[in-house]
């Protein structure tokens, strides 16, 4: 069941939003990291059902956490949702695991749709 | 660094929103491109700078290396939204962009067309960019703005003498800012949004309004 949720992204507006776009009958607990090194860090403690990362971010980016994201739970649901939307970012996330990826900035209907899948996904394989 | 603190014209809150809605624009920027040259670029994190406006040459010296031997793209726009684009790219450049998009021979890059088609490149990337970033930026904040034609500058950045001519000595510039790496050379372009002081007041609201709808 989808219960712990990460966001990491340097920008707090960036979580902000993210967060207002998800629909307001969710209960999810939140954890926020603002790179990708403290939001691996937070990764591995907390164990998320959910993790969305950016990929522009300082110390270091969104790329480099994925694939060590995925290195430590290869079963791990992650979503990119970044801003950089060139076809070859997409397919390098993809290649990497990443669930899906979402262009910025999100709207609550690619959040409720992504939800959906994701609750789906978990329901049936039980993973994370 | 004579920068005053941003907190002064901007709070905290409307930089972050600022910085954020500038790196939606940079994306989209960089995916346009993209779309119609297949050239990838590496994004960097936006910084949002307040400046008084005569030493925004100065800064910008000090962030492009080499500052001396650059090309800059130089565009205006206007409408709520006001300023003055300006995309700097070190020397070799124009033919590195040039290389990257077709298979060029060594000595063709000697000739005078060559060097016009250096020139052309240049102010092709960058009115894709700027045009991608400017208008994404724009709509975000519910605004439209006009754009100059491009005009591409080489040499010294003196030579632009751009806060003289556009904007008033007495007033702030907020700078708004990113690298753009292209491909897997070390090419680079610096761009500078530059939002003229009268466009302040309207930004302030602006950011307040785009927020307004995650509340």
């Amino acid at each position: 069941m989808l219960k712990k949720v990460l966001i990491i992204d340097d920008s707090p507006i960036a979580r902000k939003i993210l967060r207002s776009c998800i629909p307001g009958d969710r209960a999810f607990e939140y954890f926020e990291a603002g790179d990708g090194q403290s939001g691996l860090q937070r990764f591995q403690e907390v164990r998320p059902d959910l993790t969305f990362t950016d990929l522009t971010m300082p110390v270091m980016g969104g790329i480099e956490a994925l694939r060590m994201m995925k290195q430590d739970r290869p079963e791990a649901v992650i979503v990119v949702c970044s801003a950089d939307i060139q076809p070859k970012t997409i397919d390098r996330v993809m290649e990497l695991g990443a669930y899906s990826m979402l262009k910025k900035p999100p709207s609550k209907e690619a959040l409720a749709d992504l939800l959906a899948k994701v609750d789906a996904l978990l329901g049936t394989t039980g993973a994370p | 660094m004579t920068a005053v603190p941003s907190s002064e014209i901007l709070g905290t809150e409307e930089r972050d929103i600022l910085q954020e809605i500038m790196n939606i624009g940079f994306g989209a920027a960089a995916a346009d491109l993209a779309g119609v040259i297949d050239l990838y670029v590496q994004l960097s994190v936006p910084t949002v700078t307040v400046l008084p406006a005569p030493e925004l040459p100065d800064y910008i010296r000090r962030e492009v290396p080499d500052a001396r031997e650059i090309s800059i793209i130089e565009q205006n726009f206007w409408s709520k939204f006001k300023g003055i684009a300006l995309l700097a790219f070190t020397a070799g450049a124009g033919r590195a962009l040039l290389g990257m998009m077709g298979d060029l021979d060594e000595q063709s890059f000697e000739s005078d067309p060559m060097r016009i088609l250096e020139k052309e490149t240049l102010m092709e990337v960058g009115n894709i960019l700027v045009g991608a970033c400017v208008g994404k930026v724009a709509e975000l904040l519910g605004d439209v703005v006009t754009y100059s034609p491009p005009r591409v500058l080489i040499g010294d950045l003196s030579d632009t003498n751009v806060s003289k001519r556009i904007f008033d000595p007495g007033n702030y510039v907020i700078i708004l800012q990113t690298i753009f790496h292209f491909g897997q050379q070390d090419v680079r372009g610096y761009l500078f949004l530059i939002a003229s002081h009268e466009s302040i007041g309207w930004l302030k609201h602006a950011l307040r309004s785009f927020m307004s709808q995650y509340e």
